[in-house]
């Protein structure tokens, strides 16, 4: 029999801030996950949400994914991911409790251009002998951005030219806690509207998550050159945050910083139009008042490109309901 | 006890009919046949007077492991490493809290709070990197029990609550008893 294992992450927030937008109580985003082993070998893995909206609630697949592991060092899969690209993306993406900070870097937002946040294809994965190192290596091929490149191809390639990347990642032992990586994703890219181009994207991080302190710093370069002729050009973006959980009595508080910054040349022939250029800063205090659940509180000063400094407050409520109803009995339920 | 069984049973359900009764049949043959050399562990596991008492190492008597440096049991604690060399799944059986030999792990193994366990291992599953946490277990003699039963499994236990048809592997080529050996 399969044993179903099910999560849910949510969280509610309020939010006040001088920049246009709406403000006031807002519920993020409901997350769900299905996780199914049919054996040792073969699992699914799906994530769902649905995301508060002027209009009501969008649903989305945002995993779904079907893999067999032939063992550590080689795992098939096929479906629908969050692109490893960078650190983020892959490690908390919608998982709004696992995160420090009330949002991601703006770079990886909802909804982001700026990098392909989901990719549609299939991926081999796994352990690279490489002793102590504890080198780990993803490659994919897919559909790369739909039309509209926030998306992903889900429903086919649009263009006839697959995307693929390839990432690299070490978790040394000598070095418990810490992930450094880097990664290549190469796609072109085809807009509903304006020019089509060829897209290279590099990344590289450094995370130390063990808390004491927790650092993170990644950046991308995403590189378009036209395929109609015209100069190469490109796009910077990079955050790095400290956080420190306190210890002692005061161990369920953690301050936290997170600076970024994100530079789009003006003849960027996919990103200029878009307005992505963005700096800012964000300081705030996480306080986890139970294993589960957490309150945040945030102030952010930023900038996007063609808008004013604003300043902002954030209050976000954040938790996760681990292995709902499962047929397994993990840590999560102790 | 009966919380115990009905957990013992439930976790035993899991497995197929097939590997069930297989499993069953080896942990019997072997209980008689390795009594010898589980008194011989058990001996060799006796903590040293007026030291704390060592956590040992247990794994399903089947598995081929007699020996893991110290990096190696981490990467498998942690779900790095989820297959053992002959490619069979690791079923990792850790002791709930609130019990000694759970802290000794968490603190050197993990090198995490409960708290840092617990987030660790939804942000595995998470990540989609393993498709279920370790099995919980509420005592040394069902921690002792299942991994006798369920094949590729490996849990802790104090070196005192090793039973006869336990086989406990040495880390970093040392036994609980032996000087230097990091679980204690």
């Amino acid at each position: 029999m399969p044993v179903v294992h099910a999560m849910f992450f949510g969280d509610a927030d309020y939010v006040a801030t001088d920049r246009k937008i709406p403000a006031g109580f807002q519920l993020g985003q409901v997350v769900g996950h299905l996780i199914v082993s049919f054996n040792d070998r073969l699992n699914y893995f799906g994530e769902f949400s649905a995301t508060a909206q002027s209009t009501g609630y969008a649903f989305e697949v945002e995993r779904s994914i079907l893999r067999y592991d032939f063992d550590d060092n080689l795992k098939i899969s096929v479906g629908r991911y969050h692109t490893p690209i960078g650190y983020w993306n892959t490690a908390f993406h919608h998982g709004t409790w696992l995160q420090t900070t009330v949002s991601r870097p703006e770079m990886i937002k909802f909804g982001s251009e700026l990098l392909p946040t989901h990719f549609v294809g299939a991926f081999a994965e796994g352990n690279l002998p490489s002793g102590g190192l504890g080198l780990q290596y993803q490659a994919g091929i897919g559909n790369g951005r739909g039309s509209i490149i926030s998306r992903a191809g889900d429903a086919g390639d649009i263009n006839g030219s697959r995307a693929w990347t390839v990432a690299l990642s070490a978790r040394p032992e000598a070095l418990f806690g810490l992930q450094v990586g880097a990664d290549y994703y190469r796609d072109r890219v085809t807009p509903a509207t304006g020019a089509d181009a060829a897209e290279g994207i590099s990344s590289a991080y450094v995370a130390w998550q063990r808390e004491q302190p927790e650092f993170i710093a990644e950046y991308d370069q995403i590189a378009h050159t036209p395929t109609a002729g015209g100069p190469r050009t490109t796009s910077n973006a990079y955050y790095v945050q400290l956080a420190y959980r306190l210890t002692g009595e005061a161990h369920q508080w953690k301050p936290y910083a997170r600076f970024e910054h994100t530079t789009v040349p003006a003849t960027d022939v996919i990103f200029a139009p878009l307005d992505l250029g963005y700096e800012g800063a964000i300081t705030g205090l996480r306080y986890d008042f139970t294993s589960f659940a957490a309150l945040k509180a945030e102030y952010r000063r930023e900038h996007f490109q063609t808008y004013e400094w604003s300043n902002g407050a954030y209050l976000q409520v954040s938790f996760t309901v681990p292995n709902l109803g499962g047929g397994d009995h993990t840590t999560m339920q102790q | 006890m009966s919380r115990t069984l009905s957990q013992f049973r439930r976790v035993a359900g899991r497995t197929s009919g097939q590997s069930r009764s297989v499993a069953i049949a080896i942990a019997a043959t072997l209980a008689m046949a390795c009594l010898p050399a589980a008194s011989a562990a058990a001996q060799a596991a006796s903590p040293v007077a007026g030291e704390r008492e060592p956590i040992a190492i247990v794994v399903n008597p089947k598995d081929g492991v007699s020996n893991l440096s110290f990096d190696e049991l981490r990467r498998i604690f942690l779900g790095e490493q989820q297959f053992w060399p002959d490619r069979s799944k690791v079923t990792l059986l850790v002791r709930a809290p609130v019990a000694r030999e759970r802290a000794v792990v968490l603190n050197e193994i993990y090198r995490m709070n409960e708290d840092q366990f617990r987030q660790y291992w939804i942000g595995k599953m998470f990540r989609a990197e393993i498709a279920g946490g370790p099995k919980i277990v509420y005592s040394s003699d069902m921690a002792m029990n299942l991994v006798s039963m369920i094949p590729g499994s490996i849990t802790f236990v104090l070196a005192s609550a090793i039973t006869p048809n336990s086989k406990v592997i040495r880390i970093d080529g040392k036994l609980p008893s032996d000087p230097g050996y990091p679980l204690k």
